[in-house]
């Protein structure tokens, strides 16, 4: 049996972070027959709802609220089989198998969100969840590392290779350079790595060279370049992933194609980030904005 | 790291020369004599591009290979655009001004597919 590797999907909000985790880790199943489980550590809970087919998933942080305490919970509570072809007994496509489980948070406003990370973790850990047959745990993560709490994955060294999705977009490259600089800061303490950057493309001008030379800089690489494809979207409606949708479908093999890579990557390294004025400077070498002149700044279209 | 879907171990780093890749590329296939033919199509499955790519180049052999061990089913595969950016990246660099036009294309958003004869 292969040793149990936690990886983690780290991005900004919005990115398609989520979505690109679950058709990555359905490809991963479907297609190699990996035996894994799925943590979400976003509040809204959206981690695992492709996989299940399901709207949302109750958090453990919903259902601790309802029983009393997390310790009044049971792991079969908390922790669903995929639907279809994910679910450990369906044999009939995969020998692999996909098991949900989302941490949830607060109410909106309320508290803090990351301890619900926190607590899903140390609760899954103690009863069990990170089971022998299991060859992949993964983390979806949300947004920058904006607290103590989204970065408990790799603080506490749960997560030992992270993968950040991205896109050329400058919010997106920014979320990438900020959480390249929380895996740094623990790098040493928690033994996390860089694993790679996926672009999940937004189809700009230079995209491509964007994303690779970002990650050169980072000191990774680019694994993969996932183009925008409204299959994904067809699929999302029926609750499904692409992978399970339509497994021979051109935007399916792309999902394959980062599988493979990242069943077989061993590019793990310690980020080295970039400092913001050299961030600015690849975004205008590659086109994304115009090297501008102090004097036409703040002024609109026609003006300058 | 991975290029033209070549697996290179972490001891090379995250820089592989392009040497490295053509070496890899070129291992093992006799791309002699085949007519390798690429459409472009838009998201809409509309075809809008037709090339072939010139024989005795990086690209040329490339695509050869990749249509010989990709992963992909059909008479023709479809190129991942991964692959199709570090194609073109590297046929820029070593081949010159012959594949000038075709590189130029594969730069764009259009889908590629491959066929090879």
């Amino acid at each position: 049996m292969s040793e149990l590797r936690q990886i983690a999907f780290y991005g900004k909000g919005g990115i398609g972070k989520s979505t690109t985790s679950q058709n990555t880790l359905a490809a991963m199943c479907h297609y190699y027959g990996k035996k894994i489980l799925i943590v979400g550590c976003d509040p809204k809970a959206d981690s695992t709802r492709l996989i299940l087919h399901e709207k949302a998933q109750n958090t453990i942080m919903q259902l601790a609220s309802e029983a009393g305490t997390v310790e009044d919970l049971e792991l079969e509570d908390v922790c669903k089989p995929g639907a279809g072809e994910f679910h450990p007994e369906d044999e009939t496509i995969t020998t692999g198998f996909i098991m949900c489980t989302e941490s949830g948070g607060p109410e909106p406003g309320v508290g803090c969100a990351g301890r619900g990370v926190i607590t899903a973790i140390n609760f899954l850990e103690e009863e069990g969840a990170y089971d022998d047959d299991l060859d992949f745990v993964s983390y979806d993560v949300l947004g920058d590392v904006v607290c103590g709490g989204f970065a408990m994955p790799i603080r506490e060294g749960k997560a030992q290779e992270i993968y950040i999705v991205m896109s050329g977009e400058m919010m997106a490259m920014y979320a990438a350079n900020n959480i390249s600089k929380g895996i740094l800061k623990y790098a040493n303490t928690g033994g996390v790595r860089l694993a790679g950057l996926i672009c999940n493309a937004r189809m700009t001008d230079k995209e491509y060279d964007l994303a690779k030379q970002l990650a050169k800089s980072l000191g990774t690489q680019m694994i993969h370049f996932v183009p925008r494809s409204n299959h994904v979207q067809r699929a999302e409606l029926r609750r499904m992933t692409v992978v399970e949708y339509s497994p021979n479908h051109d935007q399916a093999m792309e999902y394959k194609e980062l599988a493979r890579k990242i069943i077989a990557n061993d590019l793990k390294v310690i980020p080295t980030p970039l400092e913001m004025d050299d961030l600015e400077a690849l975004l205008m070498e590659f086109g994304l904005e115009d090297d501008v002149e102090e004097a036409i700044v703040g002024k609109k279209e026609g003006e300058a | 790291m991975f290029i033209c879907g070549y697996h290179f171990p972490a001891s090379e780093g995250n820089d592989v020369s392009f040497d490295k890749v053509i070496e890899k590329v070129q291992d093992g296939v006799d791309a002699t004599g085949k007519v390798v033919t690429l459409t472009g199509e838009t998201v809409k499955g509309e075809v809008i591009v037709n090339l072939v790519v010139p024989e005795g180049t990086f690209a040329h052999t490339a695509f050869v290979d990749y249509f010989q061990n990709a992963d992909v089913v059909g008479d023709s595969k479809m190129v991942y655009y991964t692959n199709k950016y570090q194609i073109s990246e590297i046929s820029k660099s070593v081949d010159g001004a012959v594949t000038k036009e075709l590189c130029h294309n594969l730069d764009d958003m259009l889908l590629y597919r491959v066929k090879v004869a």
